[in-house]
């Protein structure tokens, strides 16, 4: 299946600074695909970019198999960093004017209109003036008009900024349900979270290069998983893994117990150490296997300096 | 053309629904009102004036009399003869200063002004005293009346007897003014002269409606900005569409003040203008000549996406209405410059800095609109026209490229400072 996004060699010049440099991937058709690095590594001028509200200095972006055109746009639906609205109008004459905008019919974008905020639970708001509603709610009607179309890519640029926990989740569910719909999602984002719970591909951006593209399991791989182990009194617990061929880091000490970490290397990898404990007689006063996360592995990936903000 | 439409008609509605278009609606009306009534009004307030006539012969006195009674009584300021309360000069500055009063119409008021009226021999001599060193119009009158009384007095020692004397201070000629151009070889009327009167006004609410609709797009465009709003609507629309739509829509809101303003001048003219004939009929007449409606639509379409395109590209490059203000200052002020030829151009449209002003094109419409009635030729009109077309469509251009940089926050108002510097220092 072609890819619903493409982008080849991307660059975006501000004077003197590549803001984006050279940056290349793809967006699978019915995926999600998250890009995500620190504030300021030139993920929101990617994705202005890639609505075409930006243009490239060099590369190009290919939208549906084609390249980027007025009429592939009428089939995205974007939700822009800075969160805007017309705050003299009412949720519902905002998303029929913005669905209409992208071609949708007067009455179609009305109706879409009404079943959108009653999805978020807006629908006692939606001929108030948006200037009454909470920040949280402005946020839920900008989103919801973003997809009021019904776009087959969605482009949602730190959709979860701004957000408390309840409405993240709100989003996330969002994402994912526009996925099994069969629609393209990218999102960009600086917490890891998200991305980690939401995406099949991931794309990592750092000083506006791309530093990794691949999915959270292969990103994962980055950094192997490890466990932390306690032992009780002066057990040298490196000399007695050594030979299973274990990597065994010492961790000082602590309460009159020793601490390890203890690189796991492969699918069983953390039975075959309990197994060697065991065989070493070793005095276990704590065994707690950590799998890594994406922060460990961009972490690894970009290094610590540049991982900057990311949570 | 959908989205130009439906920008167009979100501005439209944004607008008509703000209180400001309301405002904006009643202040030119009330401006204009306010002109044209106001001396009359301030007139109509200032209380009636007491002047005291001190005069060597009574014949001066009764001249000067004569002469302010002869102003009629609707006259305004409104004069009133009081005795004299003082007979020097020393003396009645009490009365002048205030320090003292005179009873008119029953109340207290110090003394407008005092003449002193000196005969010697065939000649005589004025002494006008009063605080207010601006309004000539009583010593004026004082004169003439003096001047009459002599010149009677010299026709009568030369045996002219005081009707004979009568006949001849009332001999005037006959005036008629006469236009070359006019066919009918009749004389020049008010009939003729109610077109320039309302090229002047049309030339002053195509000026107030510039200046406003300007400004309304200028204070849309920042807003728009600052809610983070356009982001969205760039990815449905190009940013010369955005901004023929906004200029759309504001340019309806244009008309629809214009259609208002029409039916309340046309209701207001049908009052006062005296019906079928009369001076207000005839101005009534002249505002609905085709050729000069025609002449303000066109002249309205060329300064509006001017200075519109012009204030929506500045502003697409500030923040807030402070940052726009450095940057349209020199924009207001060549806005501003025109009105002050409308003087000018309401004495002598061929005036030869009239005629230059009509061909910048930043001044062309509003020079134009008040050259339209006095008859332009075919060159007088096309030249400045196609000038200000191709201006217009420079500006579009221009303005949009620079609207595009602007809303996407590739260019601000500090980075054009820094451009249009290194271009001159360049």
């Amino acid at each position: 299946m072609t890819d619903a996004l493409a982008l080849h060699g991307l660059v975006k010049i501000y004077g003197d600074k590549r803001a984006v440099d050279g940056i290349s991937f793809a967006a699978p058709t019915g995926k999600i695909t998250g890009v995500l690095g620190p504030n300021g590594a030139g993920k929101s001028t990617t994705i202005r970019t890639i609505v075409g509200i930006l243009t490239p200095d060099e590369g190009r972006v290919d939208m549906f198999g084609a390249p980027l055109s007025r009429e592939s746009l009428r089939r995205v639906g974007y939700l822009p960093e800075e969160r805007g609205v017309y705050r003299s109008m009412t949720p519902r004459a905002f998303i029929t004017y913005l669905a209409r905008l992208k071609g949708v019919k007067a009455a179609d974008a009305r109706a879409r209109a009404d079943q959108l905020l009653a999805a978020q639970g807006l629908s006692a708001y939606a001929r108030k003036r948006i200037k009454t509603l909470s920040k949280g709610m402005a946020q839920k009607v900008q989103l919801a008009a973003a997809i009021a179309h019904e776009p087959d890519l969605v482009v949602l640029d730190e959709p979860f900024s701004g957000l408390d926990p309840v409405n993240q989740r709100g989003v996330e569910s969002l994402v994912r349900d526009l996925a099994a719909s069969g629609r393209t999602v990218i999102f960009s984002t600086h917490v890891m979270e998200h991305a980690e719970r939401l995406c099949d591909r991931i794309v990592l951006i750092a000083n506006g290069k791309k530093a990794f593209e691949g999915t959270v399991a292969e990103a994962l791989a980055v950094v192997p998983a490890s466990a932390t182990i306690e032992t009780e009194g002066a057990f040298d617990l490196a000399a007695a893994l050594a030979p299973h061929g274990f990597r065994t880091e010492s961790g000082g000490e602590a309460h009159g117990h020793r601490k390890w970490r203890v690189a796991l290397d492969g699918p069983d990898a953390s039975r075959r150490l309990l197994a060697a404990c065991a065989s070493a007689n070793a005095p276990l006063a704590l065994y707690e296997p950590a799998r890594a996360t994406l922060h460990d592995a961009f972490v690894r990936i970009v290094g610590e300096g540049v991982i900057g903000d990311m949570e | 053309m959908q989205q130009i439409y439906l920008i167009a008609r979100r501005e439209y509605l944004a607008y008509v629904g703000a209180w400001g278009f309301w405002l904006s609606l009643l202040t030119a009306p009330l401006l204009l009102a306010l002109f044209a009534v106001g001396p009359l009004l301030a007139g109509r307030a200032e209380p009636t004036r007491a002047l005291a006539v001190i005069a060597d012969n009574p014949r001066d006195a009764e001249a000067i009399a004569a002469a302010f009674a002869a102003r009629g009584a609707d006259a305004l300021p409104k004069y009133v003869l009081v005795e004299p309360p003082a007979r020097t000069a020393e003396a009645i500055a009490l009365w002048l200063t205030g320090a003292k009063t005179v009873t008119i119409e029953g109340e207290a008021r110090p003394l407008f002004a005092a003449l002193f009226v000196r005969n010697a021999g065939d000649t005589a001599s004025i002494d006008y005293w009063s605080v207010n060193l601006t309004d000539r119009s009583p010593s004026d009158l004082a004169v003439s009346a003096i001047a009459g009384r002599q010149r009677a007095d010299a026709l009568a020692a030369r045996g002219l007897d005081a009707a004979e004397t009568a006949r001849i201070e009332a001999l005037e000629p006959r005036l008629a003014q006469y236009d070359p151009r006019a066919q009918t070889g009749q004389a020049v009327t008010s009939r003729d002269r109610a077109p320039y009167i309302v090229g002047m006004v049309l030339a002053f609410v195509l000026w107030s409606a510039v200046m406003g609709v300007a400004n309304m797009l200028l204070t849309g465009v920042i807003e728009e900005k600052s809610n983070k709003i356009l982001d969205s609507l760039l990815t449905s629309a190009s940013p010369l569409q955005i901004l023929i739509g906004k200029l759309m829509g504001v340019a309806a809101v244009s008309f629809t003040l214009f259609g208002v303003w029409a039916l309340l001048g046309g209701s207001t003219l049908s009052l006062f203008g005296g019906g079928q004939s009369g001076f207000g009929a005839e101005v009534a007449s002249a505002a609905l000549d085709p050729g000069l409606l025609g002449a303000f639509l066109l002249m309205f379409l060329g300064g509006y996406l001017i200075y519109g395109a012009l204030f929506l590209a500045l502003g697409s490059l500030c923040d807030t209405l402070q940052e726009s203000q450095s940057l349209l200052g020199p924009v207001f002020f060549v806005l501003t410059l025109p009105i002050l030829l409308v003087g000018p151009a309401f004495q002598n449209p061929s005036a030869p800095l009239i005629v230059g002003a009509s061909w910048f094109p930043l001044f062309t419409p509003f020079v134009m609109m008040m050259r339209a009635p006095s008859g332009l030729s075919f060159a007088d009109f096309a030249g400045p026209m196609v000038l200000l077309a191709v201006t217009v469509a420079v500006v579009l251009v221009l303005a949009a490229r620079v609207f595009h940089a602007g809303v996407v926050n590739q260019a601000s108002a500090a980075s054009f400072r820094r451009r249009l510097f290194a271009k001159k220092s360049g």
